[in-house]
């Protein structure tokens, strides 16, 4: 199977927030803005999604949370799945001497990660 | 057109106008004014909030409300009362009589009697300590809805309450309207789910959205989310026509996934499986939400706990072009020599990106080294800190400078949800100043 090396967030979309110490991301496919989509393709984007974000893949992708408990929960009918990563804020919000101290631009940055899509996945690219 | 309710067999139109304390002050006037409406409703708390609230009440007991939601009053009551839109928010924070208070002189300089509800109890700060939750500043058990229903029913046009959770002032009208028991759970979660979903004001509009490349991204501000509930919990989720921003599946997703904790979302009124939710689309800027499904909620009440942690402070070091990694080296051991006499208890250094070589611009060619300290004490973190960097001016690494002149140290506050058992909280609902009658 041949991939290739884009943007997490070429097809996945996020959002990112925080609870006391713990940051939060939502991760999942987007719609088709044209309301055109195969719905077959989208529901094996989901499927990669789903088998992708893993603890592991999440600390690899964030260097900054490799230390610390990162939980992945599937929701499928979401088309996606929400991430929480224990203690990344340090005491909360009010605490935090974090950049972003309430984690609102991490989903931002997970999607500009590179990372390894299938290309039936992907979108033809204009030659 | 103008808000009112239009259609007594039809959802319940549920409107939202703020997301916190500090969104856009003209919402409630917008979502009064650009379509129909039975209910505008409000969430002003977030954890931080509660902390700022707490601190305005130290400086003076009569405030702990969110201010801005008297000057939302002052400009909508009028017509909300000629249109029959009731208010429901929780903008009272800690001290939601006192709020209610503030609203009854206003209105009354503006001729105006409305009913004001008042749902309370919330407040467990003062039994902190029997509680186990000693020292904090504020303390609140998260409430449900069934408060909110009963003040409505009671013929309120405003309610304001304590902590209620923010979903709480979407679930309650729908209790009002549709006469959901506490065991209706999955119509108590269908209204949670929409109730989280405008919370957040705009987040359900394209705001902090992921997919912002398909909006105009023009300057017409986002519209405040509405939703039109059903009686069986089932809601379409919208946005008046003609206001900013769009509502997609993709944008509703986007709030449904936002600070939630795992697969099942806990609320004093039931537990949303988010498993359940189905989405479809309804038309242009609709997005239909059903399916949901709850079961009976946790045994205990939440409580968000606020503690003043200490100070602190920060200063941001500019360094320049050749041999950056040296120029930080030294400045970070010259600042650690200099607050080694009485250092803080937490200095955390944090580092920019680096620049390019050769770079064509000068701050393309600098590197942000972020000294950020905390302490128990003020003092520590104030001008003692401070001056450790200022005082390094001419006697540092070459090009010495800082983004921003020296601050003053400001406090902040350690969150932390604590549990208690229902018994211990007793919820009051006050109907212009007489209770009603608990809540069990």
């Amino acid at each position: 199977m041949s991939t290739s090396r884009v943007p997490l967030g070429t097809f996945v979309h996020a959002r990112s927030g925080d609870k006391g110490g713990n940051a939060n991301i939502g991760l999942w496919v987007r719609q088709d803005p044209t309301g055109s989509e195969d719905p077959e393709r989208r529901s094996a984007r989901i499927d990669w999604l789903l088998g992708f974000v893993t603890t592991e893949r999440v600390r690899e992708l964030l260097p900054e949370t490799a230390q610390l408990p990162v939980e992945v929960h599937p929701l499928a009918n979401l088309g996606g799945v929400n991430v929480i990563v224990e203690g990344l804020l340090g005491d909360g919000v009010a605490a935090s001497t974090r950049f972003d101290p309430q984690a609102k631009a991490l989903g931002e940055w997970i999607r500009s990660r590179l990372v390894d899509v299938p290309d039936e996945l992907l979108d033809p690219t204009p030659s | 057109m103008t808000g009112g309710p239009h259609d007594p067999a039809g959802p319940l139109i549920v409107a939202n106008c703020s997301g916190f304390y500090g969104d856009r002050l003209s919402a409630m006037r917008e979502m009064l004014d650009s379509g129909p409406v039975d209910v505008i409703t409000g969430d002003y708390l977030a954890e931080l909030t509660m902390l700022i609230l707490g601190k305005d009440q130290l400086r003076d007991p009569s405030l702990g409300y969110a201010r801005t939601f008297v000057s939302q009053i002052e400009q909508c009551l009028g017509d909300a009362l000629e249109r029959g839109v009731r208010i429901v928010s929780n903008a009272g924070g800690l001290n939601p009589t006192g709020l209610a208070e503030r609203i009854r002189e206003v209105a009354a300089g503006l001729g105006l009697s409305p009913v004001i509800g008042v749902v309370d109890g919330d407040d467990l700060a003062p039994r902190s300590a029997e509680l186990g939750f000693e020292g904090a500043l504020t303390a609140n058990a998260y409430l449900g809805g069934f408060g909110i229903a009963r003040a409505l029913a009671a013929g309120a046009d405003v309610v304001v309450t304590g902590r209620v959770t923010d979903a709480s002032v979407v679930v309650g009208p729908g209790i009002w309207r549709f006469g959901w028991g506490t065991d209706d759970h999955d119509a108590l979660a269908g209204a949670v789910a929409a109730g989280h979903v405008i919370e957040c004001g705009t987040h359900a509009t394209g705001g902090n959205f992921s997919g912002f490349m398909d909006l105009p991204r023009d300057a017409l501000p986002l519209g405040f989310p509405i939703a039109e509930l059903h009686a069986d919990g089932s809601s379409v989720i919208t946005k008046h026509p003609g206001t900013g921003g769009m509502v997609t599946i993709d944008t509703v997703t986007a709030q449904l996934m936002y600070e939630i904790q795992g697969p099942v979302y806990d609320n004093p009124d039931v537990r949303t499986d988010l498993r359940s939710i189905e989405l479809s689309g309804d038309g242009p800027d609709r997005v239909r939400i059903s399916g949901v499904t709850g079961s009976a909620p946790p045994e205990q009440l939440k409580v968000a706990t606020n503690t003043l942690g200490g100070h602190r402070n920060q200063m941001e070091f500019v360094l320049v072009g050749l041999d950056l990694d040296a120029k930080e080296a030294w400045l970070r051991e010259q600042m650690d020599a200099a607050l080694a006499d009485r250092r803080p208890a937490e200095v955390v250094w944090t580092r920019g990106p680096d620049p390019v070589p050769d770079a064509d611009t000068e701050e393309g060619a600098a590197r942000r080294v972020r000294c950020v300290v905390k302490d128990p004490s003020a003092e520590v973190v104030g001008k003692a800190f401070t001056a450790a960097g200022v005082e390094l001016a001419l006697s540092s690494y070459p090009g010495f400078t800082l983004t921003a002149p020296p601050g003053k140290p400001s406090p902040f506050g350690v969150y932390r949800p604590a549990y208690v058992d229902r018994d211990q909280v007793r919820e009051r609902v006050l109907v212009d100043g007489v209770e009603i009658g608990e809540i069990s």
